[in-house]
């Protein structure tokens, strides 16, 4: 780190400066501006050299209140039971992957990884019929099913490093002492493995808030997630009604933002490792 | 570590694993061959009861379908331009990242931000940016004096206001991949070259770009796979239109399944698209494959 530091005393501050001004220019305008529209009075808001305003929150109040509700409430049940339940079943096998050997080991991790090869889109149509036979078109349950489904080769492999740092030594000393597996598992590896966790929860979380594709075949009114709530909006040559969808668009990224601001090395070191080895 | 460290016995821990294989197998695999097996049959929701057995008809229709031709011609250059944009500023941000700036770390959790919003909520920005009543961009045309019209209501702007939200949503992802690569040049090197007096210029070139070129290759086919099947942004901010010009791949098949209700012929463009991803790849790799080792990747 030390000569990290000394390579960048030596650049001129002037390209810091310029670079800093750079990158914050590309990425926040665009973005701010959808928050000044959510907050732009109705009168104003086609008033578009009006950048300075009194803010009306009403819109905030609305979607807590009416039917726009529902979509962000049904995002954030579905992401998170089905990440928790992601969780679940790669963590587990994330364990016999990570602390065993057998014949067809690496046979099976790969047919796990597998479907990370081929686009979504592939398994689009049957899931759409699976769905439609399960009589879980449009329901929440439909949706968390699936989602758990989504990102367990992903947080298997993430998990994979983690349990990968955890000591064999302690794993084998208290199998020696006569703990037994689920007391292994649940008191020495998985707390040791907790960032892992935690990386793979937010991963699958945000994936699972993103998906659009999905929700929009298997849901109509119900289960309708926030992604799906915002192009139903769109379409048709009417003006579109820019305040709400600007509220819903903000409202879309505020567990983002959080988990950006708290958890940024956890998610850069899970969508490196997603994107290169996806 | 053997099976009888821990105790117990091999079925043991195969139930452990199993129900995530399982799982991954209904929700996956097995839909995905389902997608092969259909694009053999004729099956249309509204008319047929059940998927018909129809011989290589569907691929017939697939090599004479000129929607189809379109949609994939627009797809390619799309994808092309979209990466080589994303990988020409993802280049200058990870050098500039890599320089060490002051806050290095909360700037790039901010720059990070676009990837990781939902995909329709960046289409949902830059159509606010984009629209004639509300946004800036055609206000600032005007002010100009460019005559008013609507940005993604004619062919090449609509386009290219993809091309735009493209950029701004995955550059980040090619500055990660290319930034992580670059920290991992053993700083000496830089020392050295600047004892016998290069530039910065000349480091970039002689030194980084050599190193990096393998993660640009990754990077790079990343990047053209994902846009290649890009879907969310044409949704919410083209809807394919205006007519079909900008009507990708994905949004055909959408349409084909979800609109025309023809699941059999949806499927066989979707199986002849894995085909064709797989090949293009595949040779992709074959030709690059040297310095993608030399990723690490």
């Amino acid at each position: 780190m030390r000569i990290v530091a000394a390579r960048g005393r030596r650049r001129a501050p002037l390209s810091h400066i310029v670079g800093t001004a750079l990158v914050l220019g590309w990425t926040l305008p665009a973005f701010l501006y959808l928050v000044v529209l959510s907050v732009k009075p109705e009168g104003l808001i086609a008033v578009r050299s009006a950048l300075v305003f009194w803010p009306t929150f009403e819109r905030y109040r609305e979607l807590v209140i009416t039917h726009l509700g529902l979509p962000i409430w049904n995002s954030l049940l579905t992401s998170t039971v089905g990440a928790l339940l992601t969780l679940a079943l790669a963590s587990l096998a994330a364990v016999t992957f990570s602390f065993l050997d057998f014949r067809g080991k690496a046979a099976l991790f790969l047919l796990m990884l597998l479907p990370r090869m081929f686009p979504p889109v592939t398994t689009l149509i049957p899931i759409q019929l699976g769905m439609k036979t399960l009589g879980l078109i449009d329901t929440r349950t439909g949706l968390i099913l699936l989602f758990a489904a989504f990102q367990i080769p992903l947080a298997i492999w993430v998990m994979r490093t983690a349990l990968a740092e955890v000591p064999r030594e302690l794993v084998e000393s208290a199998a020696l002492d006569g703990a037994s597996l689920p007391v292994i598992v649940t008191r020495i590896v998985l707390p040791l493995a907790g960032p892992g966790l935690l990386a793979s929860f937010i991963l699958a979380f945000i994936f699972n808030w993103n998906e659009f594709l999905f929700p929009l075949i298997l849901t109509s009114f119900n289960a309708k997630t926030g992604s799906v709530a915002i192009t139903s909006f769109s379409g048709g040559y009417k003006q579109l009604p820019w305040g709400p969808l600007a509220v819903l668009g903000v409202v879309m990224t505020m567990p983002v933002i959080l988990f950006v601001l708290v958890f940024r090395a956890a998610l850069v070191r899970g969508f490196t490792a997603g994107a290169v080895k996806g | 570590m053997r099976w009888a460290t821990l105790g117990r016995g091999r079925l043991y821990f195969l139930l452990l694993t199993l129900p995530a294989v399982l799982y991954v197998f209904a929700w996956r695999i097995a839909p995905a061959f389902y997608t092969v097996w259909l694009s053999f049959t004729q099956y249309n929701i509204i008319y047929d009861p059940g998927p018909q057995w129809n011989h290589l008809e569907n691929y017939r229709r697939l090599l004479q379908d000129g929607g189809l031709g379109e949609a994939l011609r627009l797809s390619v250059v799309f994808a092309i331009s979209a990466t080589a944009i994303e990988l020409l500023i993802g280049l200058g941000a990870a050098a500039f990242f890599d320089s060490d700036p002051p806050g290095r770390n909360l700037l790039l959790g901010i720059f990070l931000l676009p990837m990781i919003m939902a995909p329709v909520v960046v289409g949902t920005v830059w159509s606010a940016l984009f629209d004639p009543t509300v946004g800036p961009v055609m206000y600032l045309f005007e002010r100009v004096g460019v005559p008013e019209f609507q940005w993604l209501s004619k062919p090449l702007t609509a386009f290219m206001g993809l091309v735009v939200a493209d950029a701004w949503e995955w550059t980040p992802l090619t500055t990660l991949l290319l930034f992580a690569a670059m920290q991992a040049i053993p700083r000496e090197q830089y020392e050295a070259a600047r004892a016998d007096g290069a530039s910065s210029f000349d480091i970039f070139r002689r030194v980084i770009l050599p190193q990096v070129a393998g993660m640009l290759v990754v990077a790079g086919g990343l990047r053209l796979m994902d846009a290649f099947l890009e879907l969310d942004k044409v949704f919410v901010m083209t809807g394919g239109g205006p007519g079909t010009s900008t009507q990708f791949v994905s949004y055909y098949v959408y349409k084909q399944a979800f609109q025309a209700y023809e699941l059999g012929y949806a499927s066989t463009v979707i199986t002849g698209l894995l085909a064709l991803l797989t090949v293009v790849f595949a040779f992709y790799l074959r030709r690059y494959s040297r310095m993608v080792d030399s990723a690490g990747a």
